[in-house]
């Protein structure tokens, strides 16, 4: 088991290492430099050149490139000089609030997304499982965005039942002091992933409902809901657990989107916000620290592969 | 004394999309209490679905529409499903063929066959491991208190059948079913499986339901048997008495399409024509009569009923073959075993000549990158000669690298060393064009032949492609050797246009020989050609390979874990384990009296289609398991299993002897033959 | 991101039931049934699937709404109309104005036009780099194999939706930029499920088949890795269209995607937005875009799955 750990760690650095060579690409290919785009195109040559030597962009690349990585380590990700701060601090502040977020929209999506893909399988080719599927379906088409936009439109607009925007604040508690708020953005959010746990679990416990295994257990007089539950629910759940490790993409796409529709003070939001006013130094730093994220979640997958399947673990 | 279980007038259909399969139309049977009851037949026949039809474990869309099945009195088939849980593994337990994907692979061993217990028995946790322990053990499990902890793809086939069986037997059972248990195993597993069921059988004062396609293991096992056709019975009666006098014509047909039957004259085999009927729409009259030789009108239309001029033996047939049986047993001869006749072979032409031939396969590690940290020696230094005509029947279990030798001569896989001389020229020193000329004279019989033909080309699309690489012909000449070609191997020549799915197993096989045909190769390696064949259809294709050698001259390496198929066809017989060939030689030498400990291991092993044979061979066979391919035994590599083994076996690779003059050779220091020196240099001896 | 698994309609049988041909086939009688071409296969996909042609139906009605439709009803789609800006629905506005004075639905079809010319072309370009990439790599194989998954792993680790707003932020966007915004993520996944096909296809007898007849590799792959490959990578770009279509609608919604007076069905969204939040309801600027997205997306979803059905079974019809 150790091995398998260290193997996939390394994978993940050697991971890492080629995410970070990519990342810094990106920033050279603003036209002009990382600085014109900074300075803005009234900017002078002079003052370009000047930034440039400050900043060290007219250095090699590759010499860039380590004291990049150095100063990432120190943790230092780059300042914004369009809000005046540094960019670990923004993160600091506004990734809380984003994993409140996430968690609470993913909790929401596996609590119905699990429960009824697996209804779905037992029950298939009813009418349950046909409307179920056609629900799946609508969260494959729908933009998570416009979700939030539906959601908004039928339960704050024509009811007024929650308030259009998401709880305001700097905090952490301030989000959650105004849980009325926070319902129909954690709701917009969880509805694209439900569609695809339901769809996965379906699918998973289909394909194992059919395997000897389960003809064997029923063989030893096993009913038919501890065959379910003991043999075929394990079994599917690995496909569940790898897929949430892979998700972190799609986890940061809907945060992104959802952020901006109900105004989450978060770092979607902060993301979009640079987006629009090219603050480049808190772009690259927010997608360093997402790629992270996503790095970790597939060797947490890779885990849990592990933990739930032996095979994986005795080879 | 009742019999313990009743089968009455069962039918069960399945339900497709678009049609129902009546796989089971009226079986009436019964068990004894302590006896085995073998229900044998082809695919198809409905005998699967007659074992799942009694703890009602049908596929999706299987269901029961008639009849009883009575448990010690009690029907069965009518009870609800709680009630029938109690039933399942508890009064019957059952076993399936893959052990692989019939145990869940995330749950212990251990819990699996707890689980069985704790179903049934009012018991605590640790109780059901000590029980599961205990059974583990029972089964010939060794350590098994150690073993009970890992999981099912840590242990290899044979070692899963066992946890099968003892899971089954966990609640100690009044009846056991096993559907076709050892089919997925090595024939020296085999016997152990069979020998551990029959053992435990009289131990545990139980009864046996076997279900199998193979007769030689209903002649070795069962008491009585069954024989179905097309979800029918065709013939029922004693074991001893359906070898001897078989009355149905479709068991006598079975018997004639079995190699071993012609092993002796070399003769044609009976081949049954045709194919079993669907069974979505089942034909009126008897189901066997699209098929048989002696139908009539009568056949074809009016349905027979199972009769019999004894009460224990019963047929289905109006105009059935065989002995008229007045309450005697007819006499049964043994099959008496001839010596080999003291002649030598005639020494034919070398065609191929493979010389210590290696092959290592590496084992990779690796984090980031993968590295080399072992290997497999799949073949190791294995030489021989084919002679030019001739077939060389080359015969093993799995791992024993018969497959990569047959790949090694055709150039699929490349020689780590060694030589391989065609016809006088050494292969490996050739290249580019004149190399692809030479390869045209090896060809390749697949195993699989479904994935061997690609879906997406039509069959006469698949036969042209080798032209077409060679260079062969104009786009009409290539259409007329295909059809040529189809017309020797039997099929149609409307068969241009069809996809590989559209053809049975037997026509795919084939059409497998007709794409190795195409070239008019001088060598063919047919692997495993088959094994995947019922006894009726593989009959036909042997006809075939048997006719088509001697039409065209063809040389063979015939590859085949099934030792009478190998001994119907060949001249030579080469037998390996682990990498190395143990012994070679004439065929019937080699079967009939083997030197290596090995081979008569081997042949005591492989069920025959003779009761008494079966009877005779009681306790011989191979003991133990495969050892690891990656570290193999030092010395010889069969010592571990051998009852002959000494301390040079260990430390001394062991030399090839030969026993006779016509190059019948083993490598073992204790052989079972007597060693006869060369004292003429004019036999080819293989080195 | 969505990849959709299967309906699940596996063969439901654990054992073999059926004997091996079509009925009363003497075994040198050939089989009856019609020949198959890759065309006529996937036709007999939409017959046999009555929700894939409804599908179809509703993509062609698509088409030709957003791309006939212009000529039919005129509107103007150039130049702002202040003096109706947020008209309501009704008389010569059949879905009422934006707030810059566009008609909704002529903003309907030329959005649409956008919406689907670069769905589709991000598609195709996606498919066809993913496909050469991957088949490549998983035909090599080894550690070249390895590196270049590495590569594509490292880029799929990157939350696509930051490269590609910070792509769309770096170059000026255009629908052909777009195009290739979109397709350089969307291009990595392919890569994988195709190289993943390739090394699946590799191993199978029938291309090793054609080495023991004296072929070589480029026969290999050309006439027996592809073809039968061909079929997943059908299905993936049916699902990358819709895919593509999302995405571009995701940065439309954003404000960087295309600009004025060019739009597409997500930017046409964002207009929504700005009302939404201040809690007035104009609901014609939100559902008839919104509606056109999953609509178009659910069709192309449809078909992508009968077309995966369709394959897998064919394959498995023994």
């Amino acid at each position: 088991m150790t091995k398998f750990l260290i193997r996939r760690t390394l994978q993940a650095i050697l991971v890492l290492f080629l995410v970070t060579v990519f990342t810094l690409a990106l920033v050279h290919l603003f036209p002009g430099g990382p600085i014109r785009s900074l300075l803005g195109p009234r900017a002078t040559a002079q003052q370009v050149a000047h930034y440039n030597q400050l900043y060290g962009f007219d250095q090699p690349f590759y010499i860039q490139y380590f004291k990049w990585v150095g100063q990432i380590l120190h943790g230092n990700l780059g300042f914004s000089a369009k809000l005046n701060q540094s960019v670990t601090s923004l993160i600091a502040q506004d990734l809380p609030k984003t994993v409140i977020l996430v968690v609470l929209g993913t909790v929401v999506s596996l609590v119905f997304g699990i429960p009824l893909g697996l209804y779905q399988a037992v029950r298939r080719y009813t009418a349950g499982d046909y409307v179920l599927t056609g629900v799946s379906f609508l969260g494959y088409a729908t933009p998570t965005f416009f979700v939030g936009l539906l959601l908004v439109e039928w339960f704050s607009i024509d009811v007024h039942l929650f308030p259009p925007f998401a709880p305001q604040g700097q905090t952490v508690g301030s989000i959650l002091s105004q849980p009325r708020a926070l319902i129909l953005p954690v709701l917009a959010y969880s509805f694209v992933l439900y569609a695809l746990w339901s769809r996965y679990m379906r699918s998973s416990v289909m394909d194992n409902l059919v395997q000897d295994y389960v003809r064997t257990a029923r063989a030893k007089g096993a009913s038919e809901r501890r065959v379910l539950w003991v043999h075929i629910f394990r079994n599917s759940l690995v496909a569940i657990v790898t897929l949430l490790g892979l998700s972190l993409p799609t986890l940061v796409a809907g945060a992104i989107f959802i952020e901006v529709v109900f105004n989450y003070p978060g770092m979607g939001l902060a993301f979009y916000n640079a987006a629009l006013q090219v603050d480049y130094q808190v772009l690259l730093g927010f997608t360093l620290i997402a790629t992270l994220a996503t790095i970790v979640g597939n060797l947490l997958a890779d885990i849990g592969y592990a933990v739930l399947d032996p095979r994986v673990r005795y080879n | 004394m009742a019999p313990l279980l009743q089968i009455d007038n069962l039918r069960t259909d399945i339900r497709l999309k678009r049609s129902t399969v009546h796989a089971v139309d009226d079986i009436s049977l019964y068990v004894d209490p302590g006896e085995t009851l073998g229900i044998v037949g082809e695919s198809g026949c409905g005998k699967t679905m007659t074992a799942l039809s009694i703890m009602n474990l049908l596929p999706t869309g299987g269901s029961i529409v008639g009849g009883s099945i009575r448990l010690n009195d009690k029907d069965i088939s009518k009870l609800s499903d709680e009630d029938l849980r109690h039933v399942r593994g508890n009064e019957i337990g059952m076993i399936f063929q893959d052990p692989l994907t019939s145990l869940n692979p995330t749950m212990t061993v251990g819990r699996q066959i707890a689980e069985a217990v704790q179903l049934h028995r009012d018991v605590t946790k640790e109780q059901a491991m000590d029980r599961a322990a205990e059974v583990l053990d029972l089964v010939g499990m060794p350590r098994a208190r150690e073993r009970i902890n890992e999981y099912p793809h840590q242990f290899s086939g044979g070692m899963r059948q066992r946890v099968m069986i003892a899971m089954a037997l966990a609640c100690d059972p009044k009846l056991l079913i096993a559907d076709e248990p050892t089919t997925a195993l090595d024939v020296t597993i085999q016997k152990q499986i069979l020998e551990l069921i029959d053992d435990l059988r009289q131990q545990l004062g139980m009864s046996v339901m076997l279900v199998t396609h193979d007769l030689g293991v209903i002649a070795g096992r069962a008491d009585r048997v069954v024989v179905m056709y097309a979800g029918k019975i065709a013939e029922s009666t004693s074991t001893s008495t359906l070898f001897a006098n078989p009355r149905h014509p479709y068991t006598e047909a079975l018997f004639h399409a079995l190699p071993e039957k012609a092993a002796e004259t070399r003769e044609r085999l009976l081949s049954i024509p045709g194919l079993p009927p669907d069974l979505t729409n089942p034909p009126a009259g008897c189901r066997f009569a699209p098929r048989c030789r002696y139908a009539t009108d009568r056949c074809r239309s009016e349905g027979p009923v199972l009769r019999g001029e004894q009460p224990d033996h019963q047929y289905s047939c109006f105009y059935p073959v065989g002995q008229a049986e007045r309450g005697e047993l007819p006499v049964v001869s043994v099959t008496e075993v001839k010596p080999a006749p003291a002649v030598a072979t005639p020494a034919a032409e070398t065609l191929l000549s493979a010389q210590h031939l290696v092959k290592d396969f590496a084992v990779t590690k690796g984090a980031v990158m993968q590295r080399r940290v072992g290997s497999v020696s799949a073949v190791a230094d294995v030489s021989f000669e084919i002679g030019r005509g001739q077939t060389l029947g080359l015969v093993g279990e799995s791992g024993c690298g018969k497959t990569t030798v047959g790949r090694l001569l055709v150039g699929l896989e490349s020689l780590t060393s060694g030589a391989i001389t065609y016809e006088g020229k050494d292969l490996s020193k050739s290249s580019g064009r004149e190399y692809r000329r030479e390869r045209r004279k090896i060809q390749l019989m697949f195993q699989d032949s479904y994935s061997s033909l690609d879906p997406r080309m039509r069959a006469g699309a698949i036969l042209r492609e080798p032209l077409v690489v060679q260079g062969i012909g104009n786009r009409a000449e290539q259409r007329k050797k295909v059809e040529e070609i189809l017309g020797q191997v039997g099929l149609p020549l409307s068969a241009v246009d069809r996809y590989p799915h559209e053809f049975s197993g037997g026509q795919r096989q084939r059409l497998g020989f007709a794409r190795a045909l195409i070239l008019s190769p001088s060598l063919i390696v047919a692997d495993e050609p088959v094994s995947a064949l019922d006894v009726s259809i593989q009959a036909q294709v042997l006809n075939l390979m048997r006719d088509l050698q001697r039409e065209l001259g063809l040389t063979y390496l015939f590859i085949s874990h099934d030792l009478s198929v190998v001994r119907y066809l060949s001249t030579r017989i080469g037998v390996m384990y682990l990498g190395k060939l143990v012994e070679v030689g004439p065929a019937d030498e080699v079967y009939l009296t083997p030197a290596h400990p090995y081979t008569r291991g081997l042949i005591d092993s492989a069920p025959v289609a003779d009761p008494q044979a079966e009877q005779a061979k009681e306790e011989r066979g191979v003991r133990g398991e495969l050892p690891s391919a990656i570290h193999p035994p030092s010395g010889c590599r069969f010592r571990t299993r051998c009852p002959l083994a000494q301390e040079i076996c260990a430390e001394v690779e062991p030399p090839m002897n030969t026993f006779s003059m016509n190059g019948h050779a083993a490598a073992c220091h204790f052989p079972l033959q007597p060693v006869v020196t060369a004292q003429t240099s004019t036999s080819a001896t293989a080195q | 991101m969505a990849i959709i698994p299967g309906s699940g309609d596996r063969v439901e049988t654990g054992t073999a039931l059926l004997p091996e041909a079509p009925p009363g086939a003497v075994d040198t009688a050939a089989p009856a049934s019609k020949p198959h071409g890759l065309l006529r296969r996937g036709w007999e996909v939409f017959a046999e699937n009555k929700l894939a042609l409804v599908s179809l139906g509703v993509i062609v009605f698509m088409v030709l709404f957003c791309f006939v439709g212009p000529h039919i009803y005129h509107t103007d789609q150039v130049h702002t109309n202040l003096s109706q800006t947020l008209c309501p629905p009704g008389g010569q506005h059949l879905l009422g104005c934006d707030n810059l004075g566009y008609d909704q639905v002529g903003r309907l079809m030329v959005g649409g036009q956008t919406s689907l010319e670069v769905g589709v072309a991000a598609a195709i370009v996606a498919v066809l780099i993913g496909t050469l990439y991957g088949a490549f790599s998983g035909f090599i194989g080894g550690p070249v194999d390895s590196f270049l998954m590495r590569i594509v792993d490292a880029g799929l680790s990157i939350p696509y939706i930051m490269v590609i707003v910070i792509l769309s932020v770096v170059f000026r966007p255009s629908p052909l930029v777009m195009i290739f915004i979109i397709a350089v993520f969307y291009w990595l996944g392919v890569a994988r499920l195709v190289r993943g096909e390739t090394l699946s296809l590799r191993t199978r007898e029938y291309v090793q088949a054609v080495k023991v007849v004296g072929g070589g590799s480029t026969r290999a792959i050309v006439r027996h890795i592809v073809p039968n490959a061909i079929g997943t990578i059908i299905v993936q770009g049916t699902f990358a269209v819709a895919d593509s279509i999302i995405i571009l609608a995701g940065l439309g919604f954003l404000g960087l995607g295309v600009q004025a007076p060019a739009t597409d069905w997500g930017n046409m969204l964002s207009g929504g937005l700005q009302y939404i939040q201040s809690g007035t309801n104009y609901w014609w600027l939100i559902y008839p875009a919104g509606l056109a997205i999953i609509i178009t997306c659910i069709a192309f979803n449809f078909i992508g799955d009968a077309l995966r059905d369709a394959f897998e079974t064919r394959l498995q019809r023994r």
